[in-house]
């Protein structure tokens, strides 16, 4: 009961940590990035695509597919997170309206492939990439802790992975010349450009990050909620990083806990329903447990928080 | 003699609608403080910024060390040795002192020898150092936000300074300064043409280049006038070449005739945004036909007293009766049907909607009125002839006349549309909240005739200023604010400048 708890909990709650910290790599560096639900859908697709194309290579046991999933789900939610750099950075679209059609784009966009590539490479009509079963790995010793050892159980490789590019993340923000650059450029991008800095490049760096850490959180939601990818997985994840990285401050280890907070909020919430045997459809309800949650966290701690201040506006070397 | 370290040659730049730079070429020689005057509009920030890289010129070339150079961003001109401090101030603001100042040339150590890091250590050290070096004194580690304007200037020269930069550029930097800090600005400035710096100043201050300026070029409306040896000119004469004719560095104005009581502050309490009582207990009566001055020190409470006046912010205690009614705490839209009309400090945020035409902000005060509006509909001709008249009464310069978008126009023509509205509406009570900030002579003169006029007309005239001249020049009443308190109220006529400054400082209490 409660191993079930902190493992479903945690297989949430980290896919939506990396991805929060894909956000505030956007974020922080100036532009306001709503189409994190879009890049994971996008990266989800790439990666789950390959991963059933490489089963027909590898056979479906390989570890192979399930890692170059994950790289090409890294590099497809890159690649299509471009596009919004794209729209606001060089053509200085509005951010938020852009965010909005990426995120419309994305999954109009994989629904259709995904139905053309069932046609055209294997043969099906269906709407979904099946993929098999993620491995799930067990630390011994570790795992017999009391309670909190159920964090060692029956882990998702993505989990480990996760952690692994989150320590990357963090040093490469706070640590590195480049991040230095990225959150001079959310704060005044005048300064940045004074100082020599390349805004837009620093920029569309920084939302190619975002995609990339997107594609990881959509490719391990793939695997954790549903085991395929279909257009299912435009749940609202994305936004609930968006509030999880609100909620942090936009910063990342603040963030890791606002997304461990919805992560049990919903795996407690399933919990109970099961302990209380309700009928299934009030699992539709518990997944609007995070949600709800937001709301009220909104309501009392909004205010607290400070965005970059350059944040969703449109930077013009020209302009006075 | 010095050799020319920059050249301009023929340089002309043209912006829609207006030629900021009309083929000018003047030279700058190494180790000089070089001054460049001229009103604003007059394209001196303009032919600077080229030499920055800012923008490029559309025609001429500049030259540096002898050679031509085009300069097409401000990186190069960095590569060049050229820095810049902008009047607006380009830091970081949540960064520390030396995070702003290493920031694009950061110094890089190696974790075990492979995992690259900024060194904080070693920025914090070196700025530290530097900062000795030439006596500018900074904390590396303190936050910006918590800064001071003058410190922040530091940082900006010390930017300058840790990019070795030798041709050093300022952009009015005097004009947020407190007449304190502007000597001690102006001793920085010598120290480091000392250390052999070229240094070329932007501004509109005559007092200012006579006091440290070696030579002085003039510019009018994007043309060159005249190059000058500092020393040997007059200030007259510099002010009239920039101004294009005579200007007189005083208002004339008639002695004042007061009216009855316009308006009454009665204890006064107004809390700023921390929470804390910003102003405390201030009363004041004012007549028809007084200018009443409010002199202080930047932030003793002057903001809020205003602001609240105006009705922008919640009073907490006391009152405030105009002509008799009580306006305490009333809308915003009640203060302007009861007559009061308020020109702010920040023009960007509160005077103006920035990106509304010229002719969209003349009736923000006034556009649902029947003259404007016939039953929630505009009428477009109106505003277009209300503009036309107000631009035509003001002289208000902009490149598309009525259509111009506001940000696109200079400060001044931005504070003269402010101007027109507010005094266009003929109220009782107007509101000058610091008005000349960062305007050149001319347009100060101007503003200060208006407040002067308004006077005359039988208005009452609330005037707050950080400028003690501004303050001499129109005040029929002077009040001393320190502190949130009215330290000292006096016909202006009996007091001195002397002790004015002793109750600004709070040195003395009445």
């Amino acid at each position: 009961m409660l191993d079930m708890i902190i493992i479903d909990g945690l297989s949430f709650s980290l896919p939506l940590f990396i991805m929060a910290i894909g956000g505030i790599y956007s974020e922080k560096s100036g532009i306001t990035n709503l189409a994190l639900e879009g890049f994971q859908g996008f990266g989800a697709f790439t990666g789950a695509f390959v991963t059933i194309y490489l089963y027909g290579i590898f056979g479906a046991e390989s570890q192979v597919p399930y890692y170059a999933g994950f790289i090409c789900a890294v590099i497809g939610g890159g690649i299509f997170a471009l596009l919004h750099a794209l729209l606001c950075v060089k053509f200085k679209a509005d951010q938020v309206i852009s965010g909005v059609v990426m995120n419309i784009l994305a999954m109009a966009l994989t629904s259709f492939l995904t139905k053309r590539i069932n046609a055209s490479f294997f043969g099906n009509d269906a709407n979904k990439f099946m993929l098999s079963a993620s491995a799930r790995i067990t630390v011994p010793g570790l795992c017999d802790i009391p309670i909190i050892g159920a964090a060692f159980r029956d882990i998702y490789p993505f989990e480990i992975m996760i952690l692994v590019v989150a320590v990357v993340m963090w040093y490469v923000m706070y640590r590195t010349v480049y991040g230095m650059r990225l959150r001079a450029c959310g704060d005044n991008p005048h300064s940045a450009d004074a100082a020599g800095i390349n805004v837009y490049s620093v920029r569309t760096i920084a939302v190619f990050i975002s995609g990339c850490l997107s594609g990881i959180a959509g490719m391990s939601f793939a695997y954790s909620v549903s085991a395929n990818f279909s257009p299912d997985i435009y749940l609202g994840y994305g936004y609930l990083s968006i509030a999880a990285l609100i909620f942090g401050n936009w910063s990342i280890l603040p963030a890791l806990f606002a997304c461990l907070m919805f992560g049990f909020a919903r795996s407690m919430g399933a919990a109970a329903i099961h302990q209380l045997g309700l009928p299934s459809s009030y699992n539709d309800l518990v997944r609007t447990l995070p949600y709800v949650l937001t709301l009220l966290l909104l309501v009392f701690f909004g205010k607290s928080n400070r965005s970059p201040r350059a944040l969703g506006q449109i930077y013009d070397k020209g302009q006075r | 003699m010095a050799e020319n370290i920059v050249e301009f040659r023929h340089i002309t730049k043209r912006f829609p609608g207006i030629i900021a730079n009309d083929d000018v070429s003047l030279s700058i020689k190494e180790g000089e403080i070089f001054a460049v005057l001229g009103e604003n509009g007059a394209g001196k920030s303009t032919l600077v910024s080229m030499l920055f890289g800012m923008y490029e010129p559309d025609g001429g070339e500049i030259y540096v060390r002898g050679k031509l150079e085009h300069i097409n961003s401000p990186r190069y001109a960095g590569s060049l040795g050229i820095g810049m401090v902008h009047q607006h101030f380009r830091l970081v603001s949540n960064y520390t002192v030396a995070e702003n100042i290493v920031l694009g040339l950061e110094p890089v150590r190696k974790i075990f020898g492979v995992i690259p890091s900024v060194d904080m250590k070693k920025a914090n050290h070196d700025i530290a150092e530097l900062s000795e070096r030439y006596g500018l004194k900074v904390n590396p580690t303190d936050v910006i936000e918590n800064l001071n304007v003058a410190t922040r200037q530091r940082v900006e020269i010390l930017k300058m300074l840790y990019r070795e930069a030798e041709i050093l550029i300022f952009d009015e930097p005097t004009a947020v300064l407190t007449p304190q800090e502007i000597a001690s600005f102006i001793d920085i400035v010598r120290g480091l043409r000392e250390q052999g710096k070229t240094i070329i100043l932007i501004t509109h201050k005559l007092n200012e280049i006579k006091a440290v300026a070696d030579r002085c070029a003039i510019m009018n409306r994007g043309k060159l006038i005249d190059v000058l040896d500092v020393k040997t000119a007059s200030t007259d004469d510099m002010a009239r070449m920039m101004v294009g004719h005579d200007i007189s560095f005083t208002t004339e104005r008639k002695p004042a005739r007061f009216g009855g009581v316009i308006l009454d502050v009665k204890n006064l309490t107004v809390k700023n945004a921390a929470g804390l009582d910003a102003v405390k207990n201030v009363s004041f009566q004012i007549h028809a036909g007084e200018v009443f001055a409010v002199a202080g020190v930047s932030g003793n409470g002057q903001n809020e007293l205003a602001d609240s006046i105006a009705g922008l912010v919640k009073i907490s205690g006391g009152t405030v009766t105009l002509n008799g009614h009580d306006i305490t705490n009333a809308t915003v839209r009640e203060h302007i049907t009861k007559g009061v009309a308020y020109i702010p400090e920040d023009r960007h945020n509160v005077g103006l909607v920035l990106d509304f035409t010229l002719r969209d902000n003349f009736p923000l005060r006034q556009y649902y009125t029947p003259k404007f509006s016939r039953k929630g509909v505009l009428s477009e001709s109106e505003f277009e002839t209300y503009g036309e008249k107000l631009e035509e009464a003001y002289d208000i310069r902009s490149g598309q006349g009525g259509a111009t978008i506001t940000r696109a126009m200079s400060g001044g023509n931005q504070q003269k549309a402010i101007i027109a509205r507010e005094l266009d509406m003929k109220t009782p009570l107007i509101i000058f909240m610091q008005p000349t900030r960062g305007l050149d002579a001319g347009a100060v003169m101007n503003i200060h005739r208006h407040i002067v006029d308004e006077r005359d007309r039988g208005a009452a005239v609330l005037l707050i200023s950080l400028d003690l001249d501004e303050i001499l020049d129109c005040a029929d009443t002077i009040a001393v604010i320190y502190n949130g308190s009215i330290n000292k109220i006096s016909p202006a006529s009996e007091i001195s400048t002397d002790e004015i400054g002793l109750y600004m400082m709070g040195v003395k209490t009445a």
